[in-house]
């Protein structure tokens, strides 16, 4: 058994050095490579004399998504010493070039939610409620992950009618979470959520939820008032920006959150592995069970990271609620 | 790190898109099913306490009927035992006041028949003194005799008349 997993370790250094030599490239290059998004999606054979990786040109084969306010906005480069510099993205846009392209990290999301619908919506018998057991396992976990999400997470943090109406929401976002969060620990494939514009996106329906949240129990006249902090009238043009700029660092802290943890669990998994063409080969026999480790607490991150995200979002979304009631106490 | 706002929007229709789906094809109909469930063991529980209750009522009032009814046929069995036993008083008491009332009149009668047949015997007993009488004075009587018998009567029956 061992002796098996020796050999195994060995084969598997192998492949690695062999799969990085064809690169040519240092480890950090290699490493920035596989966490990065990027325009095409390379699937790796990592086996002596595969020269060529089978490659998916995305950007080429959506090239029609490329839209421009005026004909070559895209070709103009971004100016080095501009305040986006550092967002090259976000610099083209501002520029004009729409860049509305698919990269590896929307293919990887959308291999997450093409498996999460198979899992999760295809087609069972749900419609017997009348039946008092649940049956079969996959409805069996589904059962329990959202009965755990309602019970847990979303009756504890929203509480009262409100729950049932987030409730969905709640589950969609774990299990979204979820799934691109484990889609990374699959051999050439990558995790959507250690990518920060998803992220940003994610953080985003959970930002509006709460507002509409907010908007919905308090009114309108509430959720102006809410803005001022109740604090003296004078007072208001401090408290009003302070209290928008708070309005955005929770969704924020989300964002960040889940895209630095899948990002450096990543990074982890990859530098130990790389130690055994940085240090010495030998590295193999204490990398690769390290690794292996690491792997298995991947798993658990991205199960907490999904939790977390959840959690905070029904935390968020109660608060919301709540705000209507604080405001029907001031009254 | 790069941002870009394309893989923003991207996220923001995919996740869309999703959490529509799935409200529609899997958490709507799992968590009707759920509710449809809870309600339902909730209702069962409830029917069940219901029914426990009314089945302990039924029996609580089965008991005291049970014990009412036992009480009532122990009333009864004493009532008839009583009445049976003062209608035997009375009937004793009633024949014996008969036996005494026959008894009285069987003596009166008898007393009244000993009357009857003493009066009888007294005038039978006359008469036939008389008739004897007549036959032993017809046969052997003479002037002398009667003289002396008519005498003899008024002397010895006369102070007896006379009183």
């Amino acid at each position: 058994m061992k002796r098996a997993a020796f050999a195994t370790a060995l084969l598997f250094s192998s492949l690695v050095l062999a799969s990085g030599g064809a690169h040519g490239d240092s480890p950090p290059d290699v490493i920035m490579h596989h966490v990065a998004d990027a325009e095409e999606y390379e699937f790796e054979i990592p086996w002596p004399g595969v020269e060529h990786n089978p490659t998916l040109h995305l950007a080429k084969i959506f090239d029609f998504l490329l839209f421009e306010s005026e004909a070559g906005a895209c070709e103009t480069p971004v100016p080095a010493k501009s305040a986006l510099s550092a967002i090259p993205g976000v610099a083209k846009w501002m520029n004009g070039c729409y860049d509305m392209r698919p990269t590896k990290s929307l293919l990887m999301m959308w291999i997450s939610a093409v498996l999460l619908l198979l899992f999760a919506a295809w087609p069972r018998r749900y419609k017997d409620a009348s039946k008092l057991q649940p049956t079969g396992m996959r409805t069996n976990m589904l059962e329990a992950i959202v009965l755990f999400i309602r019970d847990e997470i979303a009756d504890k943090n929203i509480g009262g009618k409100e729950t049932k109406r987030y409730t969905p929401f709640l589950c969609t976002a774990f299990m979204f979470i979820l799934m691109m969060n484990w889609l990374g620990l699959i051999p050439n494939f990558g995790s959507a959520t250690g990518n920060l514009a998803v992220t940003c996106g994610l953080a985003i329906t959970t930002f509006v939820l709460t507002q509409v949240a907010a908007f919905r129990s308090a009114g309108p006249v509430g959720f102006a008032k809410h803005l001022t902090g109740g604090v003296p009238w004078f007072l208001t043009p401090i408290m009003i920006p302070i209290e928008i700029i708070g309005l955005f660092t929770k969704p924020f802290a989300l964002m960040v959150r889940l895209f630095a943890n899948m990002l450096a669990g990543h990074m982890v998994l990859f530098f130990i592995i790389s130690l055994t063409f940085l240090v010495t080969a030998w590295a193999v026999v204490a990398a690769v069970p390290m690794a292996a480790a690491i792997y298995f607490l991947e798993i658990f991150v991205g199960l907490i990271q999904a939790y977390v995200f959840t959690m905070l979002s029904a935390v968020f979304i109660g608060q919301g609620v709540a705000m209507g009631h604080h405001a029907a106490e001031h009254h | 790190m790069d941002v870009r706002p394309g893989l923003i929007i991207w996220t923001l229709v995919t996740f869309i898109i999703v959490a529509i789906l799935l409200r529609r094809l899997a958490w709507g109909p799992l968590l009707r099913a759920v509710e449809g469930r809870e309600q339902k063991i909730t209702d069962a529980i409830e029917s069940a306490k219901r029914e426990r209750a009314e089945a302990e009522k039924l029996l609580a009032e089965q008991k005291a009927a049970m014990t009412q009814v036992r009480q009532e046929a122990a009333e009864q069995l004493q009532k008839a035992q009583e009445s049976v036993a003062r209608f035997r008083e009375e009937l004793m008491a009633k024949s014996r006041l008969d036996a005494e009332a026959m008894k009285a009149d069987a003596a009166r009668a008898i007393e009244e028949e000993r009357q009857k047949a003493v009066l009888e015997m007294k005038a039978q007993a006359a008469s036939l003194a008389l008739t004897i009488a007549e036959r032993l004075l017809e046969e052997r009587m003479d002037d002398a005799k009667q003289k002396q018998l008519a005498e003899w009567f008024a002397n010895e029956l006369g102070p007896r008349a006379k009183a």
